[in-house]
């Protein structure tokens, strides 16, 4: 009895100690990957762009705080594929890069455009490290090196400055939109939808921007903004959508969740402001004489956020005027964005999975050439209801007693 | 082959020591009782070693003839008020019945009509004399007769009744047990007045004689396990028995463990509720802890104001205690795993907190969560056997050291301090002290695990840490019953407690076939009617208006 237990005694302490901590990685010998951007030099190399937290310049608190030093510190590596660039990146930096809380990815616009990003996203994809929830953009006019080096004020780590930014415009504005890798990979691979990537665009002078006077002044000038949707076809970016038309295709994604639409009132321009506080769409497909059709439903509730004329919001007639003409309004944007993503051949709006959905027999044969002669030609019947819930804490706006004192 | 011999010899010495033992004690001569008052006397002194707190009273009780009577008893262990008043006094002063005493019907006189005292009975040989003086009993020796009076007068002074200090509950009964037997018996028996409640005395220690007591209802205890506790404790051959702890040593069922399979507590209701349920308590003369067995694991999550309190806070508490040991047992091991092999399992912000923590730090995690918890440790017992006046600088300096000082000199992080008191803070809160200080040291064979495997390692623990608690048993009573072997009917009382009108079974295993502790349908119905109670009086108050 007693040897049998000295036996797996020293089994255990032998399994411990040979064992030697296995793949035991101090805090202290490890570097945080934040952000990754990927651009292409001249000789057709990839160059990464790496941006390291400095944990003490962020977190602050007994260690001296921050503002002393950049919260980040930025590298810069080359190779032919992804694997390769990181590898070599070790020659630079004391410690080993971990990947496993890198939530950014920036892609060099160009690449995107010439190369496309398929080729990449593998290396991301295959990683057991690398997240595949980490968030996409692409450097709109600007190297991605340039979004990652750059520092920023409110939020210490840029990384999380562009996530934020991004998870805030979707849900207060509604013209860009969140895309993880994950996600990107899944329409890249659907035959019945393209990705649709958020840009961001960094302003100002980019030397300085990577200088901490950046953000010891109270206006600052090098910032990264979100900036346009791109549009991929095949893997490759062929347009920007901007503006209206940019949120015309979170519309039909169904990403808005709040957002504000102006609209014309007797004539004056933009004067009413309807924020729009939930709504839901609806897309689906049917086959008519072998010709699939999608109609598109949006259900939006929301308030009067502002007026800047004398409108009567007690008369229900005056309301129901006001629902009907945001209704056009959000119909145009969404008309507008179809038109453009026709014209560019490319269904981002995920309507062959839509048919797919309700005609798969029909898919099969509309799946080989979809995007070019099947997607250009669809007609999209759009059908919006919008809801005045509200009208704030006002019902008449102030203009009219003013014209009743005069 | 004289050496031979000579082992040999020795072996059956021991074994005749043995022997003599088992049916202890034994090791006194058997001779009988002296005719003569003045060798007796002499005798005591002689096996006494002449000791000073021997009191021997000489008394002349008769009128008429010279009866040469003593009176001896241990100072200090007797209740020397009944001496004087109910004993000698009265010896002296009977003048009535002192005429019709002779030398022969002495001891006859005195036990029947002298001695006013509630205990007493004949002696006759040495053996048994000396003991019940050392027991504290007072011996009336007279001259002629070879016999004498054992008069129980035990007493002096003990500890009087106090709150328990290791089992604290903020409702429920304030006393404790003292060092004193009869006090913690009748404690219980004031509890459970039932003629059911059944006591078994013995001796054990051979130098010490300390009173051991078995208590247990019977009807409810099981037979078998009485038979498995008695039969344990007469085997044991020892000089001494200073505490229950030595019991708890030397009849648990398994040594070579850290749980304690033997609870040990310090209140009388708590006792009582265990035999009621069927379990069996060891009292020890000399210590306020009594024995309970058998024991479940569970037991030592229970705490008496379990029983007391409403059942959905009694459930909270007892989950929240379920979890607090777990913290003990894996905070600081989680720590390390967390930080040394699963970077990608903590939240970035976290992540980059304790990672700028870490920078300044020189030691590995594992070496920064053993200074910390060896220095933890080491605070914690100068805490307890420092002198009283003293602990407070103890605790000054401790909370220094470890607070601030080691974080400001860099040799800590600051979130590895918050780990180990939160860790310390989770061993306090445990309601049984038994089962903390086995979370303690199972605490750093966690942290061995977690820094060789990371949290694969402390799940492999886990699992050996489970098979052990399996394996183990309580007289019989499998220790993780009745999780394993698994009782849905009665887990109404372990990491829950359900209503008491719920709990219609004693805990499983542990009392015989008459299991059911309560009578049919004992939920409380109040009437259907939700009015108030003196609803009728407004009713007819709108009748009026």
């Amino acid at each position: 009895m007693n040897r049998k237990w000295m036996f797996l005694f020293l089994m255990l302490t032998g399994l411990a100690l040979t064992s030697g901590c296995w793949s035991k990685k101090e805090l202290t010998d490890i570097a945080f990957v934040s952000a990754l951007g990927i651009d292409k030099n001249e000789e057709g190399k990839y160059v990464g762009t790496i941006q390291l937290i400095n944990p003490g310049n962020v977190a602050g608190g007994l260690q001296g705080g921050g503002g002393e030093a950049p919260s980040i510190t930025t590298y810069s590596s080359t190779g032919d594929n992804i694997v390769e660039m990181s590898r070599r990146a070790s020659t630079k930096i004391s410690r080993r890069l971990y990947y496993s809380h890198t939530n950014l990815l920036v892609i060099n616009e160009e690449l995107a455009k010439e190369e496309g990003i398929i080729n990449i996203l593998d290396a991301f994809d295959r990683d057991p490290e690398f997240r595949t929830t980490a968030t996409i953009i692409i450097a709109h006019d600007s190297k991605a090196a340039d979004i990652v080096n750059t520092l920023t004020g409110v939020d210490k780590i840029p990384a999380n400055k562009v996530i934020k930014t991004l998870k805030i415009t979707e849900q207060r504005w509604g013209e860009h939109m969140e895309v993880s890798i994950q996600e990107g990979i899944k329409n890249l691979i659907s035959p019945g939808k393209e990705p649709v990537i958020t840009g961001f665009r960094m302003t100002g002078n980019t030397e300085q921007g990577k200088k901490l006077e950046n953000i010891q002044q109270s206006a600052v000038e090098e910032n990264i903004q979100a900036d346009g949707l791109a549009v991929f076809k095949d893997g490759k970016l062929v347009d920007w959508f901007q503006g209206e038309t940019a949120r015309g295709v979170t519309w039909i994604l169904d990403k808005i969740k709040v957002t504000d639409i102006n609209i014309s009132w007797e004539g004056e321009q933009e004067a009413v402001a309807y924020e729009v506080l939930r709504q839901k769409t609806k897309v689906s497909a049917n086959m008519k004489n072998g010709q699939p059709k999608i109609s598109i439903h949006v259900d939006a509730e929301g308030d009067i956020g502002e007026v800047m004329v004398p409108v009567d919001l007690t008369d229900p007639s005056v309301l129901l005027n006001i629902e009907k003409t945001v209704e056009k309004k959000i119909q145009k944007e969404i008309n507008d964005a179809i038109q453009r993503a026709q014209k560019n051949q490319t269904d981002i709006f995920g309507f062959g999975e839509a048919v797919h959905r309700s005609d798969p027999k029909a898919w099969k044969k509309l799946k080989q050439d979809w995007n070019n002669v099947h997607f250009p030609q669809l007609k999209a019947d759009v059908t919006v209801e919008a809801f005045v819930r509200r009208t704030g804490l006002r019902n008449k706006p102030y203009f009219f007693r003013m014209e009743s004192n005069q | 082959m004289p050496s031979f011999f000579k082992q040999r010899k020795k072996k059956t010495n021991s074994e005749d020591h043995k022997e003599s033992g088992r049916d202890q004690p034994n090791n006194r001569s058997l001779e009988f009782i002296h005719d003569s008052i003045s060798i007796n006397l002499d005798m005591i002194k002689q096996k006494t070693g002449n000791s000073s707190d021997i009191v021997i009273r000489t008394l002349n009780i008769s009128l008429h003839s010279e009866i040469k009577t003593a009176v001896v008893y241990v100072e200090g262990i007797v209740d020397s008020i009944s001496i004087n008043d109910f004993l000698i006094e009265s010896m002296m002063k009977n003048h009535a019945l002192q005429e019709k005493l002779t030398r022969e019907n002495a001891l006859e006189v005195i036990s029947n009509n002298i001695v006013a005292l509630g205990s007493i009975k004949l002696v006759s040989n040495w053996e048994q004399l000396l003991l019940s003086l050392m027991a504290g009993e007072t011996l009336i020796l007279v001259d002629g007769t070879n016999e004498a009076l054992s008069v129980g007068t035990q007493g002096g002074e003990t500890r009087s009744i106090e709150e328990p200090s290791t089992q604290v509950a903020v409702r429920g009964s304030r006393s404790g047990f003292t060092e004193s037997i009869r006090t913690n018996t009748a404690l219980v028996r004031r509890i459970i007045k039932n003629p059911d409640l059944w006591l078994e005395s013995m001796k054990i220690g051979k130098a010490t004689q300390t009173d051991v007591v078995i208590m247990y209802i019977n009807g409810i205890a099981n037979e078998k396990i009485v038979e498995e506790v008695r039969q344990r404790l007469k085997r044991i051959n020892i000089d001494g028995i200073l505490e229950s702890g030595y019991i708890e040593q030397l009849i648990e069922d398994q040594t070579m463990t850290t749980f304690p399979t033997l609870y040990h507590t310090e209140r009388p209701d708590m006792v009582a509720g265990n035999l009621l349920e069927g379990r069996i308590a060891i009292f020890v003369d000399g210590t306020p802890f009594v024995l309970i067995a058998p024991t479940i694991f569970i037991q030592f999550f229970q705490a008496a104001e379990d029983y007391y309190a409403r059942f959905d806070i009694a459930t909270a508490l007892r989950l929240l205690r379920v979890i607090i040991f777990f913290i003990s047992i894996i905070g600081p091991s989680a720590y390390i795993a967390a930080t040394t092999f699963h970077q990608e399992m903590l939240p970035t912000q976290l992540l980059i907190a304790i990672s700028a923590q870490r920078e300044a730090v020189p030691f590995p995690a594992f070496v920064e969560a053993m200074i910390m918890e060896v220095t933890f440790e080491i605070l914690r017992e100068a805490g307890i056997r420092m002198p009283r006046a003293i602990g407070s600088a103890v605790s000054i300096v401790g909370a220094l050291v470890i607070g601030q000082a080691a974080v400001q000199a860099g040799i800590v992080s600051p979130a590895m301090v918050i780990v180990v008191a939160i860790t310390a803070i989770a061993s306090f809160a445990t309601p049984s002290f038994a089962i903390a200080i086995s979370a303690r040291l199972i605490r750093f064979l966690f942290m061995i695990t977690a820094a060789t495997f990371g949290f694969y390692g402390i799940i492999l623990a886990f699992i050996m840490l489970t098979v052990h608690l399996c394996d183990l048993r309580s007289f019989g009573v499998p220790y993780m019953s009745p999780f394993a072997p698994f009782s849905p009917k009665n887990a109404g009382d372990t990491v829950v407690r359900l209503p008491w009108w719920a709990l219609k079974q004693r805990p499983p295993f542990i009392s015989n076939e008459n299991n059911i502790r309560q009578g049919k349908d004992q939920k409380p119905h109040p009437p259907t009617n939700r009015g108030m109670v003196n609803s009728h009086t407004r009713k007819s108050d709108q009748n009026e208006s």
